[in-house]
């Protein structure tokens, strides 16, 4: 579970996020949605102490992403899947990851495996594509067999047959009763994989809701993000 | 010991490391060798063996100390090269205490530093005995433990110099700008410069090559190990302090 509290960031005098509280619940997966600049990645960033709010505070089963001794066991964060250096082996990488938190380096060929790259990990990863940093990034994230999941954007260079891929993976992730927070400006995808929407614009919570109350019958989620956005401006 | 552990997988696992560890320590046993042929063949026949094996040691800490650029240059890039790529977020999302990652990188690049140094050291020392066994050289005497113990702390120095500035100023190029300075051009200016033996006093490079018998002793060899250490600690503990604050 993880919970924001009246969260605001203000860089100099403007307000990345302006008075923002949600929860997001367990064993189903939340979209996080809003335009470029509404405030997602400074979220993501405090969740994980990245960085430190203005005023409020934000959450991991009830305790500051600071205060966890091996974070990675309750966390699970993929915030920028291109921020790796080339020059390590995808299976390296992994085992550096591993080893901050104590975490057994034999669960990284199974990961591997799990998300495509079974073949990959002896390759360096300055030559993978984004799509397979995506998935190495993915792998990451389930290191510590975490109970919650932080996707900023996951979906980003992932071809179709990745993004019908990631979707199944969430789901199931979902299902097993992690909390799952997904970021992302692909409407028609977030439609069909999200249970619940937090929507914000401007660093405020322009709407927190299940998925079916947000989009009336016969209206995309396109159509009513759009329309969200628009009465909030 | 999880995170110096993880410290020590992300600096071995990367080919740059490699290879400034390989021109340091290359660059630095080719001078050693050629710099102690050189001076041994200038020494006077009267030369007693106790002498002989405390000059070994000083041509053979002379060569250390040629090492510590590359050795900087890693300790910057074990830090800005994360900040370049963006990885560092993935690094403290891991470890969310910054004192603790960067004390972790300080703890492996110092054993790294010091392992550099003897990997030049004992081949260095072993090949001046072998050119200087007319003199019949004896063990080193008791003073040959200051220039083994400055040539040591001015590499690891250096080492710890370049992390520092590489986690303070969190850009490869300028930290490595500013390590140059310190090292090279300030001390250079300070010994043609009015008042420079002042200033290089201060800086770490006058009191290195004092322990290492190369320049004229201007301050007690104590004083001389305190400069150097401060210019270990001092700088990592403001990069310490300037990370703590989360920007």
């Amino acid at each position: 579970m993880i919970e924001v509290i009246g969260l605001t960031r203000r860089f100099g005098r403007s307000a990345a996020v302006d008075d923002l509280s949600f929860t997001v619940a367990p064993g189903k997966i939340t979209g996080f949605l809003g335009p470029n600049g509404a405030g997602k990645t400074t979220t993501m960033r405090i969740i994980l102490g990245l960085d430190r709010p203005t005023s409020g505070r934000a959450t991991v089963n009830g305790v500051p992403y600071r205060t966890l001794a091996r974070p990675l066991t309750h966390v699970g964060a993929l915030l920028d899947a291109s921020a790796v250096q080339g020059g390590r082996r995808a299976e390296q990488h992994l085992r550096w990851l591993a080893r901050t938190n104590g975490i057994p380096s034999t669960r990284i060929g199974g990961l591997l495996e799990l998300v495509g790259l079974g073949e990959a990990g002896r390759q360096r990863v300055g030559a993978f594509s984004l799509g397979m940093k995506q998935r190495l990034g993915l792998a990451a994230t389930l290191l510590g067999d975490p109970e919650a999941l932080l996707l900023d954007e996951p979906l980003n260079g992932l071809d179709p047959e990745g993004i019908r891929w990631m979707r199944g993976l969430l789901k199931s992730l979902a299902a097993e009763g992690r909390t799952v927070l997904v970021s992302s400006h692909l409407m028609h995808e977030m439609a069909v994989t999200a249970d619940h929407l937090i929507v914000i614009g401007r660093g405020r919570l322009l709407a927190d809701t299940e998925m079916t109350r947000f989009v009336r019958p016969g209206r995309s989620l396109e159509d009513t993000f759009m329309d969200v956005i628009g009465s909030a401006s | 010991m999880n995170a110096v552990a993880a410290e020590w997988i992300k600096l071995r696992t990367l080919r740059s490391t490699w290879w400034a560890l390989g021109v340091g320590v290359l660059t630095a046993l080719a001078l050693t060798a050629l710099g102690a042929s050189t001076v041994i063949s200038r020494w006077a026949p009267g030369r007693t063996g106790e002498q002989a094996a405390m000059g070994i040691v000083v041509a053979d800490y002379v060569g250390v100390v040629l090492a510590q650029l590359p050795l900087g240059m890693l300790g910057t890039m074990s830090i800005s090269g994360e900040y370049a790529s963006g990885m560092i977020n993935t690094t403290f999302v891991a470890t969310p205490s910054r004192s603790r990652v960067l004390l972790a990188k300080a703890a492996v690049l110092a054993a790294i530093a010091v392992a550099a140094s003897l990997v030049i050291a004992i081949p260095g020392y072993l090949y001046g005995h072998a050119v200087a066994s007319r003199f019949g050289p004896t063990l080193p005497p008791a003073g040959a433990w200051a220039v083994v113990g400055g040539g040591t702390l001015m590499i690891v120095m250096t080492t710890l110099l370049g992390l520092a500035l590489g986690a303070i100023f969190r850009n490869g190029v300028v930290a490595v700008c500013v390590l140059m300075l310190l090292m090279v051009l300030v001390p250079f200016a300070g010994l043609m410069l009015p008042g420079g033996e002042v200033v290089n006093r201060i800086l770490p490079g006058y009191p290195a090559l004092q322990l290492i018998e190369q320049l004229p002793d201007i301050m007690p060899d104590a004083a001389a190990f305190a400069v150097l250490g401060a210019w270990a600690v001092v700088p990592l503990l403001i990069a310490v302090l300037a990370n703590e604050r989360v920007s």
